[in-house]
C-alpha cells in the first residue's frame, strides 16, 4: 500500500496502489487528509460514512467527498479510514481526531475531487488509481 | 515541451500573430474549432493537456462560435483554466466542469489615501491584516452568521454586507452584476453547502488565494487610470479568493445530479467532468440558481475581507473608511446570462468563464456610468513577488471573445515540483531581499506559490494587449503578501 504526488501544474495529482479495493480506496482518503493537513496525525475520534453509487469512480468520487465535508464541517483530520466494498455499496469507519491550528496547518485545502484524469486499473499486482484534488 | 510556436502541437494551425486554432475533428465530436491566444514565447509552454480540454469543450451542445482560450490557458479539469465559452439558450448546455469548485473566485482592488513612504512599519501592518483576515486551511471566522444572515448572503451578495455595516453603497456599483446574480435561487443549495458557509464568512482560504498589499508603480494609459481613480506612487489593496466550502459543495452536489442528466438528454461527453444539462432542463436552471447562490456568498466573502482590511489601514493610519474606494471586483469563475453580437445578431448567452476574467468594453450595458465611456476595469493578479496589472476592457473582446481576457498568470510548476526545489523560506527570504514581506499560516504554502512556479504575469497581460483583449493601464507592485 502507498501513494505518490504526480506532476501537475495546477492542481494535486495523487497515484496510489494497493492489494485490494478496498484498501486502494482507505490510501486515497489518506492521500487526501496528507495533503489538506500534513502527516501529523492522530487517532481516537470515529466516524463512520455509507454510500451508494452507479459505477466505482463515483464511488470513490463521493466517498472522497464527504470525507471531505465532515472533515470541514465536524472540524475533524482522520488518521486512517477502515473501508469495506460490497458492490457499489461502501461502509468506512474513520478514525481521526480534531484539527488543531498549530499542528494541521501544513498542508492546502482541497476544494473538490475532479473526474478528469481518474482512473482505477487493475493488475496482477493489485489496484493502482490515478486521482485529481483540486486546491 | 515545445521549444518555440514553430514546434506548436501537430494539427493546431496559426491564425494571427498571437492566436492559435484548434480544428474541428481534433477530437471526436467538435461542434467549433477552438481558438486560443498565445505568442510565441508562451507556445514553448503550452500543455498537450490543456489543448485536448479546450477540444473538448467544443463537443458541448450548443456552444457557439468556437472554444476559446486566454494566454494563462493551462490544465485544469472539465474546462481548461482560462478556457471560454458561449452557449445558446435554447440549444446550449450549462456545466459545472466551465465554472469550477472554486464558484465566483474573483478579484477586488481598492485603493489609499497613502503613499509607499507611509508605510513605515510595514512588517507590522502586514501582521496587524494577517490577524484581522482568517486565513488558511480550518481558519474559522470570526463572525457569528446566523442561518436567517446566510441566506441573505446567498440572494443579496455583496449587498447584503452593506446593509449589514461592512461596507458603503458605492462599492456595489464597482461589483460585476452590483455583487450579486438575480438568478441565485437558495432552495438548489443543499444543506450540506449551507452547514459549511456558515462558519466561513469572511475568511480567505489557502491555495492562491491571497491578500497582498500594493503600490501603483506605472501608469500607461492615465485617462483610464484617473477614471478608475488610480495614482503613480499610491498604495492599494488587492483580495483574492472565492465562495469557499459552500462554493465547492454546490459543484460537487450539482455536479453528481448533472451526471445523471446528462445521460437523461443524451448528452456524449469526452470527459466526465463535462456532465452538462440543456440550460432549461430542471437540472440546469437548479444548478444555475444555486451557483448564483454561490456567486453572491463570494461577493459577500470579499465585501467582508475588504471591510476588515479597510477597518486595519483605519486604526494603523488614522485615515477614513470613506478614503479607500473600491476600484473593481472582477469574477473569474462563473456563468453567466450574458448579451452579445453573434453574425451581427445581439443574442443572448449562457458565458462560462473558468480562470477568465469578463473585459467588457466602452459602451457596454451593466458598466457604472462614469466607466462608460473607459470600459471596464480588468484586474489581473501577479504571482507572489510579481507585478499585477489593472487593464481595461475593450470593443475587441466583446466582438471576438464574448468580453473576455486571462485572469492571472497560470502555473508551469507543479506544487511537488516547487516543494523539491524551493523551500518556504528560501522563497520568502528572496522576496524579502526585493521588498517584499510573506506571512503564511505555514512555509509550505509559500513555496508553493513562489515567483518561480508561474508564467511571468507581464508576458500573459502583453498577449491581451496586443490581442486587444484587454489594454494595459497600470502596474501595481507587491510590497506585502498574505498568502492564504
Amino acid at each position: 500500500m502507498s501513494y505518490e504526488e504526480l506532476t501537475h501544474t495546477a492542481d494535486v495529482k495523487i497515484r496510489a496502489c494497493a492489494a485490494t479495493q478496498d484498501a486502494l480506496f482507505s490510501e486515497a482518503c489518506q492521500a487526501l487528509m496528507q495533503v489538506m493537513y500534513g502527516g501529523d496525525r492522530q487517532g481516537g475520534t470515529r466516524r463512520v460514512i455509507d454510500i451508494s453509487a452507479s459505477d466505482r469512480e463515483s464511488l470513490l468520487c463521493d466517498f472522497l467527498s464527504e470525507v471531505l465535508y465532515v472533515s470541514e464541517v465536524d472540524g475533524l483530520v482522520f488518521r486512517y479510514a477502515d473501508v469495506c466494498l460490497d458492490g457499489m455499496h461502501l461502509h468506512a469507519v474513520l478514525d481521526g481526531e480534531p484539527f488543531d491550528q498549530a499542528r494541521h496547518n501544513m498542508g492546502t485545502e482541497v476544494k473538490g475531487i475532479s473526474y478528469s484524469g481518474m482512473s482505477i486499473t487493475e493488475s496482477t499486482k493489485g489496484y493502482m488509481l490515478d486521482i485529481l484534488f483540486d486546491v | 515541451m515545445y521549444s518555440g510556436g514553430e514546434e506548436m502541437l501537430d494539427d493546431v494551425i496559426r491564425a494571427g500573430a498571437d492566436e492559435w486554432e484548434i480544428p474541428v475533428g481534433y477530437v471526436p465530436g467538435m461542434r467549433v474549432p477552438g481558438r486560443f491566444f498565445l505568442s510565441d514565447a508562451l507556445a514553448a509552454i503550452l500543455e498537450p493537456g490543456a489543448v485536448q480540454q479546450l477540444a473538448n469543450v467544443a463537443t458541448l451542445p450548443g456552444i457557439v462560435r468556437y472554444s476559446l482560450g486566454m494566454p494563462d490557458i493551462h490544465w485544469g479539469y472539465g474546462f481548461p483554466i482560462g478556457g471560454v465559452a458561449a452557449f445558446s439558450l435554447e440549444e446550449g448546455v450549462v456545466s459545472p466542469g466551465g465554472v469550477g469548485f472554486d464558484i465566483n473566485c474573483g478579484v477586488r482592488l481598492f485603493t489609499t489615501p497613502l503613499r509607499r513612504e507611509d508605510i513605515k512599519k510595514a512588517r507590522d501592518f502586514i501582521e496587524s491584516l494577517f490577524h484581522a483576515v482568517p486565513t488558511g486551511v480550518g481558519a474559522k471566522s470570526s463572525l457569528k452568521v446566523s442561518p436567517a444572515a446566510l441566506m441573505a448572503m446567498m440572494e443579496k451578495g455583496a449587498g447584503w454586507a452593506v446593509n449589514a455595516g461592512y461596507g458603503v453603497e458605492r462599492d456595489l456599483a464597482r461589483c460585476e452584476e452590483s455583487g450579486a446574480m438575480k438568478q441565485a435561487d437558495i432552495r438548489a443549495v443543499s444543506a450540506k453547502a449551507r452547514a459549511r458557509g456558515i462558519p466561513q464568512g469572511g475568511t480567505l482560504g489557502s491555495g492562491n488565494h491571497f491578500l497582498e498589499l500594493q503600490v501603483v508603480s506605472e501608469i500607461y494609459d492615465q485617462t483610464a487610470a484617473a477614471a478608475f481613480g488610480l495614482l503613480l506612487g499610491q498604495i492599494c489593496c488587492m483580495i483574492h479568493c472565492g465562495s469557499r466550502g459552500l462554493g465547492h459543495q454546490v459543484c460537487t452536489d450539482h455536479l453528481k445530479i448533472l451526471e445523471s442528466a446528462t445521460k437523461k438528454y443524451h448528452v456524449t461527453l469526452p470527459d466526465r467532468q463535462l456532465a452538462c444539462a440543456p440550460i432549461q432542463s430542471p437540472e440546469g436552471t437548479a444548478y444555475f440558481g444555486a451557483m448564483a447562490a454561490a456567486a453572491n456568498y463570494a461577493w459577500a466573502n470579499r465585501q467582508l475581507i475588504m471591510h476588515a482590511a479597510r477597518r486595519e489601514f483605519e486604526r494603523m493610519f488614522g485615515i477614513e473608511y470613506e478614503s479607500m474606494p473600491l476600484v473593481y471586483d472582477v469574477t473569474h469563475n462563473v456563468a453567466k446570462i450574458e448579451e452579445h453580437t453573434v453574425d451581427r445578431q445581439k443574442v443572448r448567452l449562457c458565458v462560462h468563464r473558468k480562470g477568465a476574467t469578463r473585459s467588457y468594453g466602452p459602451g457596454t450595458p451593466g458598466l457604472p456610468g462614469d466607466l462608460a465611456a473607459i470600459g471596464q476595469p480588468v484586474i489581473i493578479p501577479g504571482s507572489m513577488g510579481t507585478s499585477s496589472y489593472i487593464l481595461k476592457g475593450t470593443a475587441t473582446a466583446m466582438e471576438r471573445t464574448f468580453g473576455s481576457t486571462c485572469h492571472g498568470s497560470g502555473r508551469v510548476m507543479s506544487r511537488s515540483q516547487a516543494k523539491k526545489k524551493l523551500t518556504g523560506k528560501e522563497v520568502a527570504d528572496h522576496l524579502l531581499s526585493q521588498g517584499i514581506i510573506v506571512r503564511a499560516p505555514n512555509e509550505a504554502a509559500i513555496a508553493d506559490e513562489a515567483p518561480e512556479v508561474y508564467k511571468p504575469s507581464s508576458e500573459v497581460v502583453q498577449v491581451v494587449h496586443d490581442a486587444g483583449l484587454s489594454t494595459l493601464v497600470a502596474r501595481l507592485s507587491p510590497i506585502g503578501v498574505i498568502k492564504g
